[in-house]
């Protein structure tokens, strides 16, 4: 059941994405949550939202260009981390973060493969509704476009499952066989997070971006460490 | 001719869906066409003429979704005149491919690299800071005014037709990404302390090394990316080594 609900958020995500409305909702950010809740643990969905957010933040569709398939690799992820989580006993914990990311991030370059292949896919449809329209069937010819939605729903509704479950399956393997390792992973995720910040961070392309990073950055933890907030 | 508000409003809707068969041969053709089929409906009653109207909006056309709005809008309000016969046939096309490639650039920097990248970030950090609301919160806002904008570009199109040029240079977009991308970088600096300080948990000791680990990533990540490292390597390298160092000093992040 968990892997069915995996697929069809990712097939709607997909669809979001691109094809219809493009709201923020297939961004990492609100989809990992959604994720999350779909498999019952919205925490730990939340968990692993803004580390990819900031460090997909860079991923845009400008002009032509593709970018990678930042949802596919977000339910990839978070599906990992969950269903790993869940089998361990343990709900989502930043060494299963770590772990289902390194396993389920590629995700998201395999479907800038498949958008590609969904382009051609649609280019038959151009032709065809051309085609339609020269038999004078008007209609039938501009509702070719809603078909468009098919295959990117289909794709990320198969990959992204599938991704999930090797993700999860490969960190409950590890953690089983190394339970040592939970440390060391756990400082691993921190790492990685202070990455995201940065790829956010210049992907936004500011000019004197470095010195506003580092100075809000700093000027942060200080109010952070002298008021003891822990977010 | 006029169409009715009603009209208007299915067309709207159909933009929405402007990008669902985008394809490298047409890019947004068949959308667009797609979308402003309900108005071409109603002002073209004879069949031949629709078609007619329906075969140019299904040639070549790119933009960016949003702004795309505006020439929809004004597509509509000069086939409008076309049909009452003020205007031929090729000013609708004409009026498209003028403002396709600038509004598309405008909107690519404005929408694409400041506005959402800003709510990305104020939304990670949000969900640091105050959980799941915090996150609803900044969609909810984006899209107030994603659509907001998207509708007033729209019904400008509509009402102005070439004169929409003047209200979205009046909206001084790109001054205003400027800005949207500085704060956006400001909120990435916070985010990374937010995560220092929660990987930290508040507890001396394990707060400092957490701060240092979270801000020996952020820099050096910072640096490699802006010397061309691709992004995906560095993530795993930054993991990874994160690991591979925590494991042979024997510290598993809480002293």
């Amino acid at each position: 059941m968990g892997y069915l609900l995996l697929g069809i958020v990712a097939g709607l995500a997909a669809v979001e994405r691109k094809g219809f409305l493009q709201a923020m909702l297939s961004r990492p950010i609100a989809l990992a949550p959604l994720t999350g809740l779909a498999l019952g643990d919205l925490t730990g969905g939340l968990a692993v939202a803004a580390p990819l957010e900031l460090l997909w933040l860079g991923a845009v569709n400008l002009g032509a260009a593709l970018p990678v398939h930042e949802a596919l690799g977000t339910v990839a992820v978070v599906g990992g981390a969950v269903l790993a989580g869940q089998a361990l006993g343990t709900g989502v914990t930043p060494a299963l973060c770590v772990l289902a990311l390194l396993a389920g991030a590629p995700l998201a370059l395999l479907g800038r493969r498949a958008d590609r292949f969904v382009e051609v896919a649609n280019e038959r449809l151009a032709l065809f509704a051309e085609e339609k329209l020269r038999h004078h069937h008007p209609h039938a010819a501009v509702r070719l476009n809603l078909a468009g939605l098919a295959m990117p729903f289909a794709i990320a509704a198969l990959l992204a499952p599938a991704g999930a479950l090797v993700a999860s399956t490969l960190a409950v393997r590890l953690l089983q066989a190394a339970p040592g390792l939970d440390g060391p992973l756990r400082v691993g995720w921190w790492a990685f997070c202070g990455l995201a910040c940065a790829a956010g961070a210049r992907a936004l392309r500011a000019r004197r971006a470095g010195v506003i990073f580092s100075v809000s950055a700093a000027a942060a933890l200080l109010v952070g460490m002298v008021l003891r907030v822990t977010p | 001719m006029t169409i009715r508000a009603r009209t208007r409003a299915h067309v709207f809707w159909r933009c929405l869906f402007l990008q669902a068969a985008w394809n490298r041969r047409g890019m947004q053709n068949l959308g667009f066409a797609y979308a402003i089929e309900p108005a071409l409906d109603a002002l073209y009653a004879d069949p031949a003429k629709r078609e007619e109207a329906l075969a140019r909006h299904l040639g070549f056309f790119n933009c960016h979704p949003y702004m795309a709005a505006a020439i929809l809008g004004g597509a509509i309000h000069h086939e409008e005149l076309v049909a009452a016969g003020a205007e031929p046939g090729a000013v609708p096309l004409s009026y498209k491919a003028t403002l396709q490639g600038p509004l598309a650039a405008v909107g690519d920097g404005f929408f694409w690299t400041a506005l959402r990248p800003f709510f990305g970030a104020m939304a990670a950090l949000g969900a640091l800071v105050a959980g799941w609301p915090a996150v609803v919160a900044a969609v909810v806002l984006y899209n107030v005014v994603h659509f907001g904008l998207r509708l007033v570009l729209f019904r400008a199109g509509y009402q102005q037709g070439d004169a929409v040029v003047g209200l979205i240079a009046h909206l001084a977009l790109p001054r205003m990404a400027d800005r949207l991308r500085a704060a956006g970088v400001a909120l990435c600096g916070a985010t990374a302390a937010a995560v220092a300080l929660r990987a930290g948990g508040g507890v001396l000791g394990a707060e400092q090394a957490a701060v240092l680990v979270v801000a020996a990533a952020a820099g050096a990540g910072y640096l490699a990316l802006a010397r061309g490292i691709p992004l995906f390597p560095a993530a795993y390298l930054a993991a990874v080594l994160g690991t591979i160092m925590a494991a042979v000093t024997g510290w598993d992040g809480r002293l």
